[in-house]
């Protein structure tokens, strides 16, 4: 069985007159010790279905499922109190802007130190020792010292670390890094990335790794989905999502990839935004931007299809081009 | 941290020597002749007016004459009251326990009832209790607090009896002023002599619990508007987020990790309060008459008491700015950013 | 590779955007979406008006004493005429007459003293910007040394000297606003004096006065006319205070604070002497106070953001 298993998720946000939906339909299955990309435009609807996993949206948006669940537990139904067993434990989550994910009023020591201490009662030395070996962990240097350091007075690199160490203080059974690098520099973000990948397969984490960037999931996730607006565009194993993509979106996306793209004279751009709360179409809604938008697309929203490598939303995917 | 005191303090002594400019020039500023206005008599006769002239340095240029002030602040000699002719550090120190008694409680009142209904109103905003909360929290902020002291008195004091209408203590009760504080006192006096001074402590409560309730009023309602507005400022910060994906209690993710934050605005404010508190002294003190600063520097100015207004203008000036500074260090304190600026 | 064509969305959201509403009708959207500051503004325009036309509104002259009607209730309670609606004082005199001419005095002395505070405010408070070297710094100790007095007991310091009255009462109050001005056009005549705009007037040649006042100062207006709104409500808190002390305007003068200097007296016998002056204060001061919440948020679009 699964370690994640969503079906039919929706959040919707506003009021009941006048909802919207930020995520719509969404299914997802994560296994144990896997790397599982999720890639979409900002405002995909990433975030909030992993936010809406973890009880953090705070009431502020209405969830709907057929199933939730994570490690045989029915999210779904879990008390709030029982939930925050599991997050921050079993399932932990670090966030895109270290700069601003760290309290500026209390330690680093203390931030780690606190979740140790809710999580498995550790008190006194085994407490303190535990949170430096984290800090070793991740690589941080002078990590003794650096224990009674601000978050103001570490960089950008330093403060992801901190915030990876408080994530996987408790061996945590899933992991969801949500934009880990895109806050920071190009050259931390390769080691941020490598450290990730080295914990996951050290502690046999699960991995769900949010992104905007496909070149990151090519080289280190096993599976993929695309979001667009919310919904799962196409998902599949990465290297035949990368070989033969089926979603027009998909082969945008790829095709915005310098190394992708070689030999065209320059990198291809799908034109226009992913549709805000007003501007839905009716039809499919990449139906106006989309290159091989047909009647149909307009007139009629294409449902996820089920496909031998997974499945796509299109109702004219791309591998068979002669019904075109 | 002990530089950044010393940096504060060098921000504090400009102030201090601008407000004993301001006092000293008050004097002079009145118009009519400063024999009459420092003595408080019409001295007729040229020669005792000369001679009075002399004897108060008024004869000399002015710059001295603000050097001689300087020389007798620094020297502990604060002048003499022209009625009662006590010194005005004496009638100060005397009277000052009472309206520190009263302010202390009104910012009690103000500062754990104003941080709750902030607390709560940014928890559920958007809510009834936001909105009733917010509603009150202006009505608050437009009180006339000496409308609103008669107000209470109309209806606690005359009305149900429950509260007395003015004054610290009642006449029955004889209780000698040690820490100059009526509660501790009663309380002290109720414990040595229990049959006589039998129900002294709540007796003073009594008294105090009005007088408090109107000074804190104000300090209350911009406590509670600062709470919620900085409470839902923070609340959207990423560290919240984080401190709730620890999976911690939502309690400890408001009290610890948002209030924490929330508090450094909130503090500052409270500490403008101080100023509020003692421009708020003198209608409350006057409503109830409470024996404090306040009521002294009115009955003072009707008086035409001038060394008393001098100085004692400058006691409370100086003691506005005191209390900004323990704040700009406590304020140091909770915000670990500041403490570091170099 | 994929040669696509531009997307209708985009074109038809370049329309829409086209039709920008005007800064006067945006504002009033932003004013009107308040319900708060709509009831505050009328309110105030009520009372404008009944200042505007006392002789005309007010029953009675407010200063005449009617002996045979000491301290008659108001004309619901038992014992009350229609003579006098809302009751009289302790001298016969007419309350709602006084009430009605009071709401002159104390819209008078709100408006002055703000005048008098804001004008040279503003000019010193944009001196300090443009020099904030020795005189800017000499400038913002001063104001400091005024904040560090409590407002209400700096005002009746200079009563004091001055002496009780009408003018002396809007000059005390003046004083006391005149620091929030100069600290709120400094820090925000600072903000601005960095942006390009600012740098291209003074490389197109502009003097110091139409810098000063043509270029920097309109885009300082938002603060200042909310923070404008705020110290009228309280110069009028302060009328009142001072004149509850003794301190202000003097009677028989109708003035709302003066009129309860007296009112402690009479709290076991006449209820009306004391509440009605107090809340027709209350009223007005939070009637302003939601007005300048409104425009806050009308005016202010980052403090709009955070509200």
């Amino acid at each position: 069985m699964s370690l994640l298993q969503i079906k039919n998720l929706s959040v919707e946000f506003g009021s009941d007159k006048n909802p919207f939906r930020a995520v719509e339909g969404l299914d997802l299955t994560v296994d144990q010790g896997e790397i599982v990309g999720i890639v979409g435009e900002s405002g995909s609807g990433k975030s909030v279905t992993m936010m809406a996993m973890m009880g953090l949206l705070e009431g502020q948006g209405r969830i709907v499922a057929d199933q939730l669940e994570f490690d045989g537990k029915n999210l779904l139904t879990i008390s709030a109190r029982e939930r925050r067993k599991i997050v921050g434990k079993d399932i932990s989550m670090i966030f895109q802007d270290p700069m601003t994910a760290l309290n500026p009023s209390f330690t680093v020591g203390y931030q780690i130190m606190e979740v140790l201490k809710l999580h498995q009662g550790l008190r006194g030395a085994a407490l303190k020792a535990r949170a430096l070996e984290l800090m070793e962990m991740v690589e941080i240097p002078a990590a003794a010292s650096r224990l009674s350091a601000y978050p103001h007075q570490l960089s950008g690199g330093m403060s992801q670390r901190v915030a990876i160490a408080m994530a996987i203080a408790c061996n945590p059974k899933l992991l969801i890094a949500d934009e880990p690098t895109t806050a920071l520099d190009v050259t931390i973000q390769a080691q941020i990335m490598e450290l990730l990948v080295s914990l996951q397969q050290s502690q046999n984490m699960a991995l769900i790794l949010i992104t905007h960037d496909l070149a990151v999931v090519a080289e280190v996730a096993q599976r993929l989905a695309v979001m667009y607006a919310g919904q799962v565009a196409e998902m599949g194993k990465v290297p035949d999502i990368f070989r033969h993509p089926t979603h027009p979106y998909t082969e945008a996306l790829l095709k915005s990839i310098p190394e992708h793209s070689k030999g065209a004279h320059r990198l291809s751009t799908l034109p226009g935004i992913v549709p805000g709360q007003y501007d839905r179409p009716s039809g499919c809604l990449l139906s106006p931007r989309c290159p091989y938008v047909q009647e149909r697309c307009r007139a009629e929203r294409p449902a996820l299809t089920p496909l031998p490598q997974g499945a796509v939303r299109c109702h004219f995917p791309l591998y068979d081009k002669e019904s075109r | 941290m002990f530089s950044f005191i010393l940096r504060r303090l060098g921000l504090l002594l400009p102030t201090f020597f601008g407000i004993t400019l301001i006092t000293f020039g008050l004097i002079r500023l009145i118009p009519g002749d400063p024999v009459e206005v420092m003595v408080g008599e019409r001295t007729l006769d040229p020669q005792m007016h000369a001679d009075a002239m002399h004897r108060l340095g008024l004869d000399k240029p002015i710059y001295l004459q603000y050097v001689d002030y300087l020389h007798n602040l620094a020297t502990g000699h604060l002048g003499e009251s022209l009625v009662t002719k006590d010194s005005v550090w004496k009638e100060f120190t005397t009277l000052f326990p009472a309206t520190l008694e009263l302010a202390v409680m009104a910012m009690l009142f103000a500062a754990v009832f104003g941080l709750l209904a902030g607390v709560i109103a940014a928890i559920k905003r958007g809510s009834i209790f936001d909105h009733g909360v917010m509603g009150l929290a202006l009505t608050g902020f437009s009180m006339p607090i000496f409308w609103w002291g008669l107000i209470l008195i109309m209806f606690f004091s005359v009305k149900l009896g429950w509260t007395p209408v003015s004054g610290r203590l009642d006449l029955a009760f004889d209780i000698a002023p040690r820490t100059g504080f009526m509660l501790i006192d009663a309380w002290l006096a109720e414990a040595a002599d229990p049959s006589l001074n039998a129900g002294a402590f709540k007796d003073a409560l009594k008294h105090l619990i009005l007088p408090a309730i109107v000074l804190g009023t104000i300090p209350l309602a911009v406590i509670a508007r600062m709470t919620r507005s900085s409470m839902l400022e923070v609340l959207r910060e990423d560290y919240v987020r984080t401190a709730r994906a620890k999976g911690l209690s939502p309690a400890r993710v408001i009290f610890i990790h948002t209030l924490r934050n929330a508090m450094i605005p909130v503090l500052t404010v409270m500490g403008l309060q101080v100023g509020t508190l003692m421009g708020g002294a003198v209608l409350t003190e006057t409503i109830f008459s409470w024996p404090g600063i306040g009521k002294w520097l009115i009955d003072a100015i009707s008086r035409r008491d001038y060394p008393v207004v001098q100085n004692g203008i400058l006691m409370v000036a100086t003691l506005v700015i005191l209390v900004n500074f323990i704040v700009d260090i406590l304020y140091g304190i909770a915000n670990p950013r500041i403490r570091h600026a170099k | 590779m994929a040669n696509v064509q531009a997307s209708p969305v985009a074109t038809a959201a370049d329309e829409v955007a086209l039709s920008y509403p005007s800064p006067l009708k945006e504002f009033w959207q932003g004013f009107s979406h308040n319900k708060g500051a709509v009831a505050g503004l009328i309110f105030m325009i009520a009372i404008a008006v009944s200042a505007l036309l006392a002789p005309w509104l007010a029953p009675y002259n407010p200063i005449e004493q009617y002996r045979d009607a000491i301290l008659a209730p108001p004309a619901w309670m038992d014992g009350g005429t229609s003579r006098f609606l809302f009751g009289t004082d302790e001298l016969g005199r007419d309350l709602l007459s006084r009430l009605i001419h009071g709401a002159r005095l104390s819209l008078l002395i709100g408006l002055t003293s703000v005048v008098m505070a804001m004008v040279p405010g503003v000019i010193l408070g944009l001196i300090a910007a443009f020099f904030p070297k020795v005189l800017g710094s000499l400038i913002m100790r001063l104001m400091d040394i005024m904040m560090a007095l409590p407002a209400l007991l700096l005002a009746v310091a200079i009563v004091a000297i001055l002496g009780p009255g009408l003018i002396n009462t809007m000059i005390a109050i003046a004083i006391v606003a005149l620091p929030a001005y100069v600290r709120l056009t400094r820090a925000s005549a600072m903000t601005e004096l960095n942006r390009d705009y600012v740098t291209a007037s003074r490389v197109a040649g502009a003097g110091l006065l139409r810098l000063m006042f043509v270029c920097v100062l309109p885009n300082c207006m938002a603060p200042l006319i909310v923070h404008a709104t705020m110290s009228f409500s309280s110069a009028i808190l302060e009328a009142a205070a001072l004149g509850f002390l003794g301190l202000g305007v003097q009677p028989p003068t109708p003035e709302w604070g003066t009129m309860l200097a007296s009112a402690r007296d009479y709290i076991e016998r006449a209820w009306w002497v004391v509440t009605l002056p107090g809340v027709t204060i209350l009223l007005s001061v939070l009637a302003i106070n939601l007005m300048g919440d409104g425009l806050r948020d009308a005016l202010d679009p980052k403090l709009k953001r955070a509200a």
